[in-house]
Formats: structure tokens, sequence, C-alpha cells
């Protein structure tokens, strides 16, 4: 498991949402994500270095660090 | 303003065989040369409400028989683009089909300045209604009734144009492209239909293009506000039903029927968030025409 995590250099998080579903442009692959609020919360505050390497830590997640890694949108540092 | 309408037949034969016409649709302006009848038929039949223009055009088309042994024996149509073979060639037959797939991929894959969605467009009051569908949908046979016989304007029954600069729609009106038992559905439904000689055994079976309304093309210049997106399909006898759709999932379904979404990028991006804050989605099962357009006059007014 990884120590922390950033959002991968380069990425603007050019987003928007409606009712708790987000579409978000990857500026890097060129591919458009239908993400959720947490998804999408998480994302931002990676961006804004508002978590701490603790709280990505937690189990909880995990499984949603590595969508976003899938995606091309976060990376481990 | 001269229009296809003010040459003969054999004028018009004569013209495409030689120098060619530049064909005026909307915003472009198409340079079509072929001494190939079926051609000469079609635009003759179909575009005459079209101007005719003189200088620079967007697109240079060619329709050709290749010279090939195969003329003999089973002939065959080539489609140039700025003189260059660019597909395979089509029977003979399929000329006249060739020449509006062929002006279709002209704009699809070269009018970037446009966000452009694989969808029908049609207008009334000046909000638009966008129909985006895969082939078999229903769209096109919805699109005809609606402009044939529901009031609503046609903007295009292909090729819905999203102007990046300020997100409205830009017209196309070019004929509506019916195939198989669409076919007969629209020469019942719109009795007064002007409608080319069905081709059949094409790639997508029989097809037969129906004429854009006179007004249709008189407005080609006259942009639309976007104001819902309706995913259509046809089941046969099936009741009604429209279910509004979430923003996010109108987005991604959008953006699945564009043609150069990716290519625009963020560009893109931004303007279909635009087209979608502006418009509501909706899932739509239709059975029966007669109900279908009753739904799309209904439909109210997105705030």
């Amino acid at each position: 498991m990884a120590l922390s995590w950033r959002l991968v250099p380069g990425q603007a998080l050019l987003h928007r949402g409606w009712d708790g579903a987000f579409v978000l442009y990857n500026d890097l692959s060129g591919d458009t994500h239908l993400l959720s609020e947490d998804a999408m919360t998480l994302l931002l505050a990676l961006r804004d270095g508002d978590v701490m390497p603790e709280e990505l830590a937690a189990p909880e997640l995990t499984e949603l660090l590595a969508t976003l890694r899938q995606l091309d949108l976060v990376e481990p540092c | 303003m001269i229009t296809v309408a003010s040459l003969t037949r054999a004028q018009l034969g004569e013209r495409l065989a030689g120098p060619g016409i530049h064909l005026r649709t909307g915003r472009f302006t198409t340079l079509l040369r072929s001494p190939i009848g079926g051609v000469a038929d079609g635009i003759h039949l179909l575009y005459g409400d079209y101007p005719l223009h003189e200088g620079f055009a967007d697109f240079h088309l060619d329709l050709v028989r290749p010279a090939t042994l195969r003329r003999w024996l089973r002939p065959q149509v080539s489609l140039l683009y700025d003189g260059r073979s660019m597909f395979k060639p089509l029977p003979l037959d399929q000329a006249f089909p060739m020449f509006e797939w062929g002006l279709n991929w002209c704009v699809s894959s070269r009018a970037n300045r446009y966000l452009i969605v694989h969808a029908a467009v049609v207008e009334k009051g000046g909000r638009a209604a966008i129909l985006p569908a895969p082939p078999g949908s229903g769209k096109s046979t919805l699109c005809a009734a609606l402009v044939g016989r529901g009031g609503w304007r046609l903007l295009s029954d292909e090729l819905t144009l999203l102007r990046l600069d300020d997100g409205m729609l830009h017209p196309l009106p070019r004929p509506i492209s019916l195939k198989n038992a669409s076919i007969g559905v629209i020469r019942d439904y719109v009795p007064g239909s002007v409608m080319s000689r069905a081709v059949t055994d094409t790639v997508k079976g029989t097809v037969a293009h129906v004429r854009a309304p006179a007004d249709s093309v008189a407005r080609a210049v006259e942009t639309a506000l976007p104001a819902w997106v309706v995913f259509p399909r046809f089941e046969a006898g099936a009741a009604i039903t429209a279910e509004p759709m979430p923003r996010a999932e109108t987005f991604m379904q959008l953006a699945q029927n564009c043609f150069n979404y990716s290519l625009l990028g963020a560009e893109g991006f931004t303007a279909l968030v635009g087209l979608v804050e502006r418009s509501q989605g909706y899932r739509f099962r239709y059975g029966v025409l007669d109900e279908a357009l009753a739904f799309f006059d209904s439909l109210p007014a997105v705030s």
C-alpha cells in the first residue's frame, strides 16, 4: 500500500456535477469519466492539499484510490 | 438567388458532368461533379430549393465510375474527396446514397469548429430537440414524422452541429435518410413527402431519402437553442414512455454519440456541459407516431 497519493501532474480536474454525479475530463488520456461525489471530493482534496497521508491510508479509501489510479487520475507518491 | 430548381434536369446533368455545381447546404458549399445519371436524378428531385454558389467550396466531391474491368459486369461508383478515393467503390445503383453518405463524412470529419453529435435535431418556437440514437432506433422515422406532420423545423436528420462559441445549434437541413420498413411507414404517414427511389442491398439495407421541407431549407442560417435531448427507441405497438434522465447520464450518452468529442478535448467537454445544462434529457420509447408527436408537443420548457 502506498504511503501517500497525489494527483497525476497535468490534471486540471475540469469537471461538472449535477445531483451528486460528476463528469470529469481527463487532460492526459482525453477520456471523460462519470464519478461519484465521494470520488470528486477526494480528487479536489488531493489537488488542494486538504487531506493527510494517514487519512488516505484508511481502508475505506483503498478501493476508491485504486479505481482513480486505474483512470490515471492519481498516483502513489 | 439561383437554386438547383432553376436548372432543368438536362441542364443539371450537363453541369454535373462538366464543371460541376457549387451546392450550398447550410453553411457548407460542396463542389459536386458526376456524370452518373442517378446522382443528377437525386439532386434534381431532392435539392431543388438549395442555392447554387460560385467560388470557394468547403468540399470537393466527384462520383465517378472506376475504370476497371468490373465496369462491364457489375458497374460501380467511386467517391473522390479532393480527387482521392477514400472509400470502397459501391454498386452503381447506390451512387446517390453514396453522395449523401460522403457529404455526411465530409462534415463529420472536417467541421471541427462545431461539436458534432450523431443525432437528428428539430426545432419549434426557437427551441430544439436533439435525438441521438444508434441505427435502428427509429430516429430518422421520428424525425421525418416531426417535420412532415408535426410542424417542427428540420435542422438535421443526421448531424447536430453545436457551435463552440455560443452553444447554439446550427442547421444543416438535408434529405432525411430512411431505411427498410421506415420507407413505407413515412410514405403512408406523410403522404405529400417527396422521396427518392428506394435503393436495395446497401450496407444499410434498402434506403430512400426524403426531401427536406422548403421552409427548413430557407431557414438554414437560423440557429436554435437546445432544450431537450430525447433518446428514442421504437418498439412496434409499445406504449409510449418518457423517463427523465439525470444530467450526468445525458452527458455521457451524448459524448458517446459525438463524432469529434475526443478531438476537441476540453473545448468539447465545456461545450457539452453547456448543452446539457440547457436541456432536459429523456429516455423515450414509442410505438405509434401520433403518440410520439403528441409527446414532443407536450415537452415542457426548460428553465
